[in-house]
């Protein structure tokens, strides 16, 4: 069984997870929900009486879920090893880190540039895999603080934006 | 069969790119891809058998450089160009530089999209043809007394229109006679500014009329007919989202005079190849031309649906020189089509462009289900282009089926990562004036103003999801375009780069 907490708009909920014959439990508070898991990044579920077909991916720390069309997001709100996420700092929307100590591949963006959430906005390399560090808020580029080549941790931000349309 | 043409260029992108690359793979034509910077990793660029990178990003310096267009197709050895829709596709001058330079353009000639590609002269042309015109001016006047006078005769409202443009730009409605002589300044203006054209023209403005399209072939023998009709009246600023054949207005009686029309209107243009007669079909049953589009449309799949042929391959055959095909004659509908077109443009947000990673993709699949996409997993979706992603067309025995069928496969295309109009879309097909057929050009006004999606509700649903996904591995890290969701563990992250053709996927 794992337990994780997922934001949703402005609120953390917190989710158990646990296998129940093939299919997954997930409990929130005092309610269940059954997922059959029916093919990559597809579940099977039941609401109200009513068969559901959800698709859900994650990328760059968001998981992105399509409930009968319905287009929705979830963030986690801890690090934990992924792309786009940045620890304890995860609250800074308007700050992109690295996920893992590496290097600066490519920076896609400039300063003065007009970003969209999930834009991509470099690449770094850690451990001979590429990772596309996408923003998680929209608004202008104020500073791009690293350059190709650049060996980067994950507590400096690459690249500053200032938030807002 | 014998290789039609040596190469074809398909000067267009994304999904266009695809169909027409599809057809000439039937054919056994080598094709060619053209793409700009911002496409280096499309997905049109892996169907064809060369690409040629034709410059930056934006359009003007891209997919609507003749000259680079041009270049390109000689550089590969091109004896034919498929313009697609949109960028060059009604371009008299680029047909003519086709022309010159010895590479068939598949498509009319440069003449017969000069003269439909003008309001003024095709309505000319076509009230000396006898075709049903929307009341109004035959041609265009500067003399206000002009203007008035058509007024009175057709009747407010009227509409004041660019002669040599469209989308929306260089129209004012006018409801009465005291807004008509500002209203044919301001549209003066706006069609000079849009079109560098400030020729304009008055008719009548039908109110909330039907949008009937013909689709009509005609090849260099003499050969013209019609494909019959496209009902297109779900629209939104000008823009087509959702469209369906047969229409449930028309009965064969009308359905056969309009068609008839429809062939005088291509054959008094003189033209070839494949085209759409566009009608506006009004309240009480009366259709009026509106103009010839001279392209393959978006919408062209829900008329291969149900007649069976393939509207792209008979293109090429027809500027090859070969004759209409034996099936083009004593063609039937069977059954009916909707088609949905998927755009990167939030629906429950005011139709906001989106753009972003598209990090999950699944088509729909089953009996009577077509997609023609132009993403796919890992696509990056822009703002350089039209924001069409996709469409999805289904065919069924009745409407009915066929409107269950596109919502159950609008529900089961999974498009992750970037916002879309999927939702709303099941909206309109779920409305009972969709399912009862009132479908007029206000509709989407009319009926879908006031919805507004309480997201609060599958927020917990949504959360649990994520939990789901999270637990059973479905993270993955996003990184090139060939990681179609297989996971860390998968076999293909640990080959490295490598190359397919051009393409290089690293």
């Amino acid at each position: 069984m794992s337990t994780g907490e997922f934001v949703f708009e402005d609120g953390i909920i917190s989710a158990t997870c646990e296998k129940a014959g093939d299919r997954l439990l997930v409990k929130i508070g005092e309610r269940e929900y059954l997922f059959q898991p029916i093919g990559e990044n597809l579940f099977s579920t039941n609401v109200n009486g009513a068969a559901c077909i959800i698709g859900v991916v994650e990328d760059g720390g968001t998981y992105f879920v399509d409930i009968d069309s319905v287009l929705l997001e979830v963030t986690e709100p801890s690090e934990d090893g992924f792309a786009g996420g940045a620890g304890s700092l995860a609250g800074e929307k308007d700050k992109v880190f690295a996920p893992m100590p590496g290097k600066i591949v490519k920076v896609l963006v400039g300063v003065g540039d007009e970003v969209a959430v999930r834009q991509s906005m470099a690449i770094v390399e850690a451990m001979k895999m590429e990772n596309v560090i996408v923003s998680r808020a929209a608004g202008r580029v104020k500073a791009v603080n690293f350059a190709p080549g650049d060996q980067v941790d994950t507590e400096s931000p690459i690249i500053e934006l200032e938030l807002g349309e | 069969m014998d290789k039609l043409f040596k190469k074809i260029l398909v000067a267009n992108r994304s999904e266009i790119a695809i169909r027409v690359m599809n057809a000439c793979r039937t054919l056994g034509i080598p094709s060619v891809a053209v793409y700009s910077d911002a496409d280096a990793k499309s997905r049109h660029r892996l169907p064809a058998d060369e690409s040629v990178h034709i410059g930056p990003s934006p359009p003007r310096e891209s997919y609507l450089d003749i000259e680079k267009i041009i270049a390109a197709a000689k550089q590969a050895g091109c004896d034919a160009i498929h313009p697609g829709y949109g960028f060059l596709a009604e371009n008299p001058a680029f047909a003519g530089r086709c022309a010159e330079e010895k590479i068939t353009f598949i498509g009319p000639s440069p003449d017969a999209i000069a003269l439909l590609g003008n309001k003024v002269a095709s309505r000319t042309k076509m009230a000396g043809a006898g075709i049903p015109l929307i009341p109004g001016m035959k041609g265009t006047e500067t003399d206000l007394d002009v203007y008035r006078k058509a007024a009175e005769t057709a009747g407010y409202p009227v509409i004041i229109k660019a002669a040599a443009g469209g989308g929306g730009k260089g129209m004012r409605i006018v409801h009465d006679a005291e807004g008509l002589a500002d209203a044919v300044d301001a549209a003066r203006r706006e069609a000079k500014n849009a079109f560098d054209d400030d020729t304009v023209y008055l008719e009548k403005y039908i109110v909330n009329p039907r949008h009937i399209e013909f689709q009509i072939m005609a090849d260099h023998h003499g050969n013209t007919v019609h494909v019959f009709e496209r009902e297109c009246s779900i629209q939104r600023r000008h823009q087509k989202i959702i469209e369906e054949t047969p229409s449930t207005a028309l009965d064969n009686d009308t359905r056969a005079r309009m068609g008839a029309d429809a062939v005088r209107v291509a054959q008094a243009a003189g033209y070839t190849n494949a085209g759409t007669v566009e009608f506006l079909f009004d309240q009480s049953g009366h259709y009026y031309f509106l103009e010839m589009n001279t392209r393959i449309q978006v919408e062209h799949p829900v008329t291969e649906m149900v007649t069976g042929v393939d509207l792209v391959i008979e293109q090429i055959r027809i500027a090859a020189g070969l004759p209409l095909s034996d099936h083009f004659r004593n063609l039937s509908q069977r059954g009916h089509a909707i088609e949905c077109r998927v755009y990167a443009e939030d629906g429950e947000d005011n139709f906001m462009p989106s753009t972003g990673r598209i990090a999950c993709y699944r088509e729909p699949t089953g009996p009577g289900i077509r997609v023609d996409s132009g993403v796919t997993a890992g696509t990056e979706v822009t703002i350089d282009y039209d924001p069409i992603m996709a469409k999805l067309i289904a065919h069924a025995p009745t409407r009915e089926l066929a409107i269950r069928k596109m919502i159950d496969a609008l529900h089961n295309y999974k498009i992750l990562g970037v916002k879309t109009s999927k939702k709303f879309m099941v909206d309109v097909l779920s409305h009972p004036e969709f399912a009862s057929g009132r479908t007029y050009t206000d509709f989407i006004e009319r009926n879908m103003v006031d919805r507004k999606l309480d997201m609060g509700q599958f927020k917990e649903l949504a959360v649990a999801a994520a939990a789901a996904a999270s637990s059973f591995g479905n993270r993955r890290s996003p990184t090139s375009v060939t990681d179609s969701g297989a996971g860390r563990t998968s076999v293909w992250r640990s080959v490295g780069s490598w190359q397919v053709g051009d393409l290089i996927h690293e």
